[in-house]
C-alpha cells in the first residue's frame, strides 16, 4: 500500500490523468453539455418538454413546464432557487486542476485523494438530486387546483405522471464525467499490468 | 439459360401489366400515381403540399385551403371584421379598417422575386371601397390596408404584383368623374374618367405608397396582368364599353368588334411623375397620356376581353374576349417593335392604338366564353371556358392548338394552377372556382355554396380528383409550394414592443386620468391579471392584454358581456380594446377561446360604480396572486 502511494506514474498513465482533467472542460468551463434531461411528452405535446439541466443553470421549457406545473401546485422550478448551481461549476473546476496538478508534480496519494474526493462528491451530488426532485413532487401547494398523491418525478428512467410520459437520463456531460472516473481505476490497473510485467521479466 | 429466359419473360410480363392495370400503378403515366381518391388522401397528421389563397368575395376575407386535400385550414379576416379574433375589435384592427366594415375582395397576389412566388406576402384587393390589403405571411395577418385609393372607383383589375413586386396596381371597373363632382350621367363620355394606379410597394418591409396614377378614357377596367421576363416594366390592363354606354351596359358595352389592352410602361410612369410632369388631384399625382406621351399604349382585343394573362417567358400576353370563342395572343416583341417604329392606328383620348394585325400572334379556337388562363411547366396553357362550363388546354407556341377539354361543375370563373401565373409553374394541378353549385352537394337551400374542382395535369389528359364547395365567393386564387411558406407559431415575447405591452406580473396596475382607465393586464393559464376591476359609470376602458404564453396554440380570450366585444390574444401578443362602462353593476368578463384545464375558471369581473364615485388614481391585483404568477413566469 505504501509502495502504491508514493510509486510515480509512468508518461501514459500522466497523459490518462491530463485527459481526464480536460474531458470536464465542456461540461464545467464552457457548460455546453447538459448533465441530465428531462423528456415530458403528453398527447398534446407530442413533440415533448425539455428540462436540460447543466452544471451553471436549467435551461429548456421552463415557462410552460411551471405553467402546467402550477395546476398540480409544484413550485416553479427556476434557476435562481439551486445553490448548486453556484458550486458545481467551481468545483468540477477544481477536481480538474487537482488532477492536473497531480499529473504535473507526478504524485500518487494526490490523484488518488482528488479521485475519492470526486467520486464522493458525486455521489453527494447524485443524492441531492434525487431530493430536489423528491420535493418538487411532495412539497406541493395545499391551494393547487388538481389534487395529486404525493410523487417523485423519475431520478433515472421513465415514468407516468398524470397525462404525461417523462423520461430523466443523463447528459452528454454525465457521460463525460463518468470517463474521467471511470480513468481513475484504468490507471491503476496499469499499474498492475506494469507490474505483472516486472515480474514476468525481472531476473 | 432456358430458366433465366423464363424468368425474365415472366417479369417483363409483371411489369407490362402492373403499367396497364389501373390501380396497379400511374393509369396516366408521368408522375401521378393511383386513384383519384389516393391522390387528394392526406393521411392524419401529414400536411398538404400547397397552400391554396382563395379570395373570398363579398366576404371580404381570405381562404387558405390545403392543395390536393382541398380542406379548408383558415380565413384570413381582411375587409370584414371577425369578432372572433377581436379583428375590428381591436383597437390596431379596428384603426386599420378605417371605418370599413365590408369589402369585395376578388384578386390575391403572392408577393414575388424574380416573377416566382416568394411567400413573403399576399396582397388583395376591395373593389368598391378601392382598397389594397396586405397580408404577412409570417403570422397570416393582414398589416395594412391601403386606400381608399384617390380618384379610383372600383379596384377590379387589383392588385396583380409586377415580378419583384415593386408595384402593385389598380384600375376603375366603374369611371365616375376626376375628380368626382355632381354632373350629368348623360355626359358620361366628356365629364368620367378611369384611372389605372401604380402602387410601391417597399422591397423590405411590403409596405404600400402611392406611386402613379393615369387618366385614362371611361371604359371599364376589368382585369389585369404583370409582364415578366422579356416583358418586365410592363402591366397589362383588359376593359370593355370602350362604347362608353352609361345605361343599359349588356346592350351597349356588347357593340364594339374590339375593345383594349392597355400597355403601361410603369417605369416611365414613375419617372414622369418623379420628373414633376404629373397633377395633384384628390392628393394622387395624376398623369394626362394626352399630355405626357410614351407612358401608355392600346392594342385592340375583340368583343369585350376579360382576362389578360401573360406566358411563364413572358413573350405572350393571352387576351380573352368572352363573347367570341378565342383567346388572341399578342407578342410582346411585335408590341415593342410596333411602339418603337411608331406605327399607330390614331388615338383615344390622346392614347396610341396599336394595329391588331401588326402584334397578334395567334388566335386559338378555345370555346364558349374564355375568361382566364394559367400554365403549367410543360408549355401548356389552360383556360376557363364561362359558357361550355370547361377547362380548355392549348399549346403556348405552333401549332396554338386545344388538345385537351375537361367539364367542370358549373359555370367557371377563374382558374388556379399550381404557381400557374408565375415564371416557373409546378404543372401539378388546376382548381375550377365556379360560379355555381347547383346540385353538386348536399342542399342547404337556396343560398348555395360555391363550387371548386381539383384536376390533376400530370398525366397527358386532365384528370378530376376531387370537387368541394366554397363559402362565398372565391373569384381567383393562388397556389403556392408550401415549403416557401414559414410562418411562425407564437410571437417572441422578446419582439413585443407594444407600447402597452407588460411582461411582469408585478406591473399589472390599472390607471386612471380622468374618464380614461388603462387596464395593463396579463393574460396565462389560466388567470386574467387583474382580475377585478373597479371603474365607474361613463369610463372609457381600454383593455390591454398580453398573452405572457410561449406555448404552441395557446391562445386566450376576452369576451365582455353584455357588448359585442370579443378578441383573441395569441402567445408574445398585446391587444387593446376599448370598452364604455355602462350602467353601474357587475359585468363578467371570461377566457372566450379555450386554452386549458381551468379554462372555465378563467374570468374576472368590472365592478362598475355610479359615474362619481371616489376611485383610486391606481390599482393594483392582490399581491398574493401577482406572486402565484411572477413564480410561474420566472
Amino acid at each position: 500500500m505504501e509502495l502504491a502511494l508514493t510509486r510515480r506514474f509512468s508518461t501514459l498513465q500522466r497523459r490518462l490523468i491530463v485527459l481526464a482533467s480536460l474531458v470536464l472542460i465542456p461540461v464545467f468551463f464552457l457548460p455546453v453539455l447538459p448533465i441530465w434531461v428531462m423528456k415530458l411528452y403528453a398527447p398534446q405535446y407530442r413533440e415533448g418538454l425539455q428540462l436540460t439541466i447543466y452544471s451553471n443553470t436549467i435551461r429548456g421549457d421552463l415557462q410552460n413546464i411551471n405553467t402546467l406545473n402550477h395546476y398540480v401546485g409544484m413550485r416553479a422550478i427556476k434557476a435562481d432557487d439551486f445553490d448548486e448551481f453556484r458550486y458545481l461549476p467551481q468545483a468540477l473546476t477544481g477536481f480538474g486542476l487537482l488532477a492536473l496538478l497531480a499529473a504535473l508534480v507526478n504524485r500518487r496519494w494526490l490523484a488518488i485523494l482528488g479521485w475519492l474526493a470526486f467520486t464522493g462528491f458525486a455521489g453527494y451530488m447524485f443524492v441531492d438530486y434525487a431530493e430536489w426532485l423528491w420535493k418538487y413532487g411532495h412539497e406541493l401547494d395545499p391551494r393547487a387546483a388538481l389534487k395529486l398523491p404525493a410523487f417523485s418525478p423519475p431520478l433515472i428512467g421513465y415514468k407516468r405522471m398524470a397525462n404525461f410520459q417523462v423520461w430523466s437520463l443523463p447528459g452528454p456531460g454525465t457521460l463525460l464525467l463518468g470517463i474521467a472516473w471511470a480513468l481513475g481505476p484504468a490507471i491503476l490497473l496499469l499499474d498492475r499490468r506494469a507490474a505483472k510485467r516486472d515480474i514476468g521479466t525481472g531476473p | 439459360m432456358k430458366r433465366w429466359l423464363a424468368w425474365a419473360a415472366t417479369a417483363a410480363m409483371a411489369l407490362w401489366v402492373t403499367a396497364h392495370v389501373p390501380g396497379c400503378t400511374s393509369s396516366r403515366g408521368s408522375g401521378a400515381g393511383g386513384s383519384a381518391a389516393a391522390r387528394v388522401y392526406v393521411k392524419p397528421g401529414e400536411h398538404d403540399t400547397y397552400y391554396a389563397f382563395l379570395s373570398g368575395g363579398h366576404h371580404g376575407n381570405v381562404y387558405v385551403y390545403g392543395m390536393p386535400s382541398c380542406r379548408h385550414i383558415t380565413t384570413i379576416p381582411v375587409f370584414t371584421p371577425e369578432p372572433a379574433v377581436g379583428y375590428g375589435n381591436d383597437e390596431d384592427s379596428k384603426a386599420m379598417m378605417g371605418g370599413f366594415t365590408w369589402g369585395d375582395a376578388h384578386h390575391p397576389g403572392l408577393s414575388e422575386t424574380d416573377g416566382d412566388y416568394d411567400g413573403r406576402w399576399l396582397f388583395i384587393n376591395d373593389m368598391p371601397n378601392a382598397r389594397i390589403a396586405r397580408i404577412d405571411l409570417k403570422d397570416f395577418k393582414t398589416r395594412q390596408i391601403f386606400g381608399p385609393i384617390p380618384n379610383l372607383s372600383a379596384a377590379h383589375a387589383c392588385p396583380f404584383p409586377t415580378p419583384n413586386t415593386e408595384y402593385v396596381f389598380a384600375a376603375s371597373r366603374f369611371s365616375v368623374p376626376v375628380p368626382n363632382r355632381p354632373v350629368k350621367v348623360e355626359d358620361y363620355a366628356k365629364e368620367f374618367n378611369g384611372i389605372i394606379a401604380g402602387i410601391k410597394v417597399d422591397p423590405v418591409t411590403g409596405v404600400m405608397s402611392m406611386g402613379f396614377e393615369i387618366l385614362m378614357p371611361p371604359f371599364a377596367w376589368d382585369l389585369a396582368d404583370a409582364g415578366k421576363g422579356p416583358s418586365h416594366g410592363w402591366e397589362f390592363f383588359t376593359c370593355y364599353n370602350s362604347e362608353q354606354g352609361y345605361d343599359s351596359l349588356e346592350i351597349k358595352a356588347s357593340q364594339n368588334e374590339m375593345d383594349f389592352v392597355a400597355a403601361v410602361d410603369w417605369r416611365a410612369a414613375q419617372k414622369a411623375v418623379d420628373d414633376g410632369k404629373a397633377t395633384t388631384i384628390g392628393g394622387a399625382p395624376v398623369l394626362d397620356p394626352a399630355k405626357v406621351p410614351g407612358i401608355v399604349y392600346l392594342v385592340p382585343v375583340p368583343k369585350s376581353p376579360h382576362g389578360v394573362d401573360v406566358d411563364p417567358s413572358g413573350q405572350y400576353i393571352c387576351a380573352s374576349g368572352k363573347l367570341q370563342a378565342e383567346v388572341s395572343i399578342y407578342s410582346f416583341a411585335k408590341l415593342k417593335a410596333a411602339i418603337d417604329a411608331k406605327k399607330f392606328d390614331g388615338d383615344r383620348a390622346g392614347i396610341p392604338v396599336l394595329r391588331y394585325e401588326d402584334v397578334l400572334e395567334a388566335k386559338v379556337p378555345v370555346g364558349l366564353g374564355p375568361l382566364h388562363t394559367q400554365f403549367d411547366d410543360k408549355g401548356n396553357a389552360y383556360t376557363s371556358l364561362f359558357l361550355d362550363s370547361q377547362i380548355a388546354k392549348w399549346k403556348v407556341g405552333p401549332p396554338w392548338n386545344v388538345v385537351d377539354k375537361i367539364d367542370v361543375y358549373y359555370s367557371i370563373g377563374h382558374l388556379m394552377a399550381s404557381e400557374g401565373d408565375t415564371r416557373h409553374p409546378t404543372g401539378e394541378y388546376v382548381v375550377a372556382l365556379d360560379k355555381l353549385s347547383k346540385d353538386r352537394y348536399l342542399s342547404v337551400g337556396p343560398t348555395h355554396p360555391e363550387a371548386a374542382q381539383l384536376i390533376d395535369l400530370r398525366g397527358p389528359k386532365m384528370e378530376l380528383l376531387y370537387d368541394f364547395p366554397t363559402y362565398l365567393e372565391p373569384h381567383y386564387a393562388q397556389m403556392i409550394r408550401a415549403e416557401k411558406l414559414k410562418p411562425i407559431t407564437v410571437y417572441p415575447l422578446e419582439e413585443n414592443t407594444n407600447k402597452f405591452a407588460i411582461k411582469r406580473a408585478e406591473d399589472a396596475r390599472i390607471e386612471r386620468k380622468g374618464n380614461r382607465v388603462d387596464v395593463y393586464g396579463l393574460v396565462v393559464r389560466t388567470h386574467f391579471t387583474p382580475d377585478i376591476v373597479r371603474v365607474n359609470q361613463g369610463d372609457d376602458v381600454y383593455f390591454h392584454w398580453t398573452n405572457l404564453e410561449q406555448d404552441d396554440d395557446i391562445a386566450h380570450g376576452f369576451g365582455i358581456l353584455w357588448s359585442s366585444l370579443n378578441m383573441q390574444i395569441e402567445p408574445g401578443e398585446t391587444k387593446t380594446i376599448h370598452w364604455k362602462a355602462g350602467a353601474p353593476g357587475i359585468v363578467p368578463f371570461y377566457c372566450s377561446n379555450f386554452c386549458s384545464a381551468l379554462h372555465q375558471e378563467m374570468q374576472g369581473f368590472i365592478q362598475v360604480n355610479p359615474a362619481g364615485s371616489p376611485v383610486a388614481a391606481r390599482q393594483r391585483p392582490d399581491p398574493r396572486q401577482v406572486a402565484e404568477i411572477a413564480a410561474i413566469l420566472k
